[in-house]
């Protein structure tokens, strides 16, 4: 069987890595890349980038014969646009998360040979939810620390609504952090800022508890495993959870092991004798936050801003179970990367890059 | 075992038998610091942080010193000879110097004119600088390490003063300065207010107050919360030991974050001279303990912690038993 595959958010932080790998496939023989410019979408002879907006209505802002085209092709949709943006107002997350999956879904709905609709979404659609959270479970009234997990928990509704007329099924990441094997990150997110702000001793505090999980993922992982389900091992109605688990760090050792790679990535940041960032509870946390939009400096109150909108998730400590992914990818011979072994690598190319200086700078929606 | 076992052991207290302090004599209300132009903040924020008032002296901090010292030596009626040590601090370089129009007056120090002044004629002087709003506190690490080292020596008085220029603005940080100056005394074999644990954390990281004050802002909790939590383990306590929390004046609310972060509930704050007496730079932990004693909020055996922070940049936690 021969795919055609269309991606959203080609250019996004999934999307980068996500197109060489399905360029790769034998069964793969082309690539939409819907993009909100003229952006380079691979070097593959199989990628045709599109122009167009998933925001822009059901034709998705494209021109009427490349809609016309991929609507008669398209047999598998990744859809990884998304507005990441922790900060932003509800109304503009839901601008593209959810009204964006809205027109995509309608797009889909018109598209005859359509075999698979593979949605990205985010284990913290859980919210501020604790304890053990199910690849099935969806529904509750916990509430969201930020407008991203609101907006992501609002589309999986949507799109579960629609999983009995198209053939959907959502993958939900946990925190991307950078490549497994070099440690590079494409787009820097709030996670690496936040590590800057550790390192440039502008972090005096997070909350949570030393023994709350931070589960995060290596891009190359978190791509391959997106190709995996999309496309070889698709499940229609399935919900999947691609991310750390129960080998999840504990926030006081992820501290202790980013303390340890400054420390041997750049030994002289040894003399500046900074204090690794206490773990404290959220009112106190807050009236800190609260503290320094008061009166804080502009650059304090851009720390404060970079992390307000996503360190309290660390307060509503849960694992996410991911027994059912990791078994079909192990059967794959997809196997996790240790994250005791790659964030040390992430953390030392974010020093030696000076955080990606000259690369591209995150946030915003993609396509 | 002999005395000088006992003493390098550390069993041998030195305690506090005495504190006495004196203010700037203008009180003035924050309102009316900023209508003179010696805010950078709102008053109204001034006074959410818990500031009311500051105290502004018309006098030389050499003469806040005297006036300090004598009040104390006068009140214990202490022979002025048994004062084997003067440790003499303030946070700016004026107070280390009783300056005149000749240049070379910067070697007129003012320990030695209160020495002199004072008639403690036995006592060792030493001026304590460089250490911003620490320097009492430390004086008074120095002084009993003083006395604990030298067998023969049994009292040693330290002295903070300090007098901000006339027009200098009473704002650092959020916080309202007070002049003032204190005078604490210290007794080997004292069982008053003996000296538990000390801890100092000097980061000179942090040296250049004015360039870095964002980041001194953001390492001021996570090390204060560490050099408490480290000096109460030197004292072989936990923080549900602790009656009292003599504070140094600083913003009601960075206490409120710090007693947060330190798991120590505010009742045991003693918060009272934040509001009327604001930040006195080095004096405020002795104040406010000489003030919490006579209020009578303290019990024998109480366990007190005092901290305190002073550019540099320097941390202090001091454990005291009542």
């Amino acid at each position: 069987m021969a795919h055609t595959v269309l991606v959203t958010g080609a250019t996004g932080m999934i999307g980068q890595a996500l197109v060489p790998l399905l360029a790769r496939r034998n069964d793969v023989t082309t690539i939409f890349g819907l993009t909100h410019a003229n952006e380079c979408v691979g070097s593959s002879y199989k990628v045709t980038p599109v122009r167009g907006d998933v925001t822009a209505g059901p034709a998705l802002g494209m021109k009427l014969e490349s809609s016309r085209e991929i609507l008669d092709r398209t047999t598998v949709i990744v859809h990884a646009a998304a507005n990441t943006r922790f900060s932003a107002p509800l109304e503009e997350a839901r601008a593209v998360n959810l009204e964006g999956t809205k027109n995509l879904l309608a797009f889909a709905s018109h598209c005859p040979r359509l075999e698979a609709f593979a949605a990205l979404s985010t284990v913290h659609v859980a919210g501020k939810r604790t304890g053990t959270i199910c690849e099935e479970d969806l529904d509750h009234t916990a509430g969201f620390v930020n407008s991203y997990e609101q907006s992501k928990y609002e589309t999986e509704l949507l799109l579960r609504e629609h999983m009995s007329e198209l053939p959907i099924s959502v993958l939900r990441l946990s925190t991307v952090l950078g490549s497994s094997t070099t440690g590079e990150v494409r787009r820097i997110a709030a996670i690496h800022h936040a590590l800057r702000l550790y390192y440039n001793s502008l972090a005096p505090m997070i909350p949570g508890k030393p023994d709350s999980l931070v589960d995060l993922i290596a891009m190359d992982y978190a791509a391959a495993a997106v190709e995996h389900f999309a496309v070889e091992h698709f499940q229609a109605g399935r919900t999947f959870h691609l991310c750390d688990g129960e080998d999840a760090l504990t926030l006081a050792r992820l501290l202790g092991l980013t303390r340890e790679a400054f420390l041997r990535y750049r030994p002289s940041w040894r003399k500046r004798a900074i204090e690794m960032p206490a773990i404290v509870d959220l009112p106190t946390f807050e009236l800190f936050v609260r503290s320094v939009e008061e009166v804080g400096d502009n650059i304090l109150r851009s720390s404060v801003t970079i992390i307000k909108h996503f360190v309290p998730q660390l307060v509503y400590s849960k694992v996410f179970r991911d027994v059912e992914c990791t078994r079909s990818l192990q059967a794959k011979g997809l196997l996790k990367p240790s994250v005791l072994e790659f964030y040390p690598q992430v953390v030392r190319w974010l020093v030696e890059s000076g955080w990606g200086e000259h690369g591209t700078l995150a946030g915003g929606a993609g396509a | 075992m002999d005395s000088n076992s006992e003493q390098a052991s550390g069993l041998m207290q030195v305690g506090i038998p005495a504190i006495e302090y004196v203010l700037g004599s203008d009180a003035v209300s924050v309102e009316e610091l900023e209508a003179r132009g010696l805010l950078d903040s709102p008053a109204a924020r001034l006074c959410e942080f818990g500031f009311s008032r500051a105290r502004l002296s018309r006098e030389s901090s050499y003469a806040l010193a005297t006036a300090a010292t004598n009040k104390l030596l006068v009140t214990t009626g202490v022979d002025r000879t048994s004062i084997d040590a003067l440790f003499y601090t303030g946070a700016t370089p004026a107070c280390h110097a009783v300056e005149t129009s000749d240049p070379m007056s910067a070697f007129n120090y003012p320990v030695a004119q209160l020495q002199y002044e004072m008639e403690l004629s036995q006592a060792r002087a030493f001026g304590v600088s460089q250490l911003g709003c620490l320097g009492l506190m430390a004086s008074v690490a120095l002084a009993r390490d003083f006395l604990l080292s030298n067998k023969d020596a049994s009292r040693a008085l330290c002295v903070s003063a300090d007098v901000l220029p006339a027009g200098c603005k009473r704002e650092m940080i959020y916080n309202v300065i007070s002049d003032g100056a204190c005078a604490v005394l210290l007794e080997k074999e004292c069982e008053r207010n003996h000296i538990v644990a000390y801890r100092q954390i000097t980061k000179g990281y942090y040296w250049n107050s004015i360039a870095q004050k964002n980041e001194i802002a953001a390492a001021y909790f996570p090390t204060a919360r560490n050099i408490v939590r480290d000096t109460l383990a030197d004292a072989d306590l936990d923080s549900s030991d602790i009656s009292c929390i003599l504070p140094h004046n600083v913003s009601l609310r960075s206490w409120e974050i710090l007693m947060g972060l330190i798991q120590i509930g505010r009742e045991k704050l003693f918060f009272e001279n934040i509001g009327k007496m604001a930040h006195v730079i080095a004096a405020d932990n002795w104040i406010n303990l000489r003030d919490a004693i006579d209020a009578k909020r303290l019990s024998h055996g109480d366990r007190l912690l005092l901290f305190t922070f002073g550019f540099g940049a320097n941390w202090a936690c001091m454990v005291l038993e009542h």
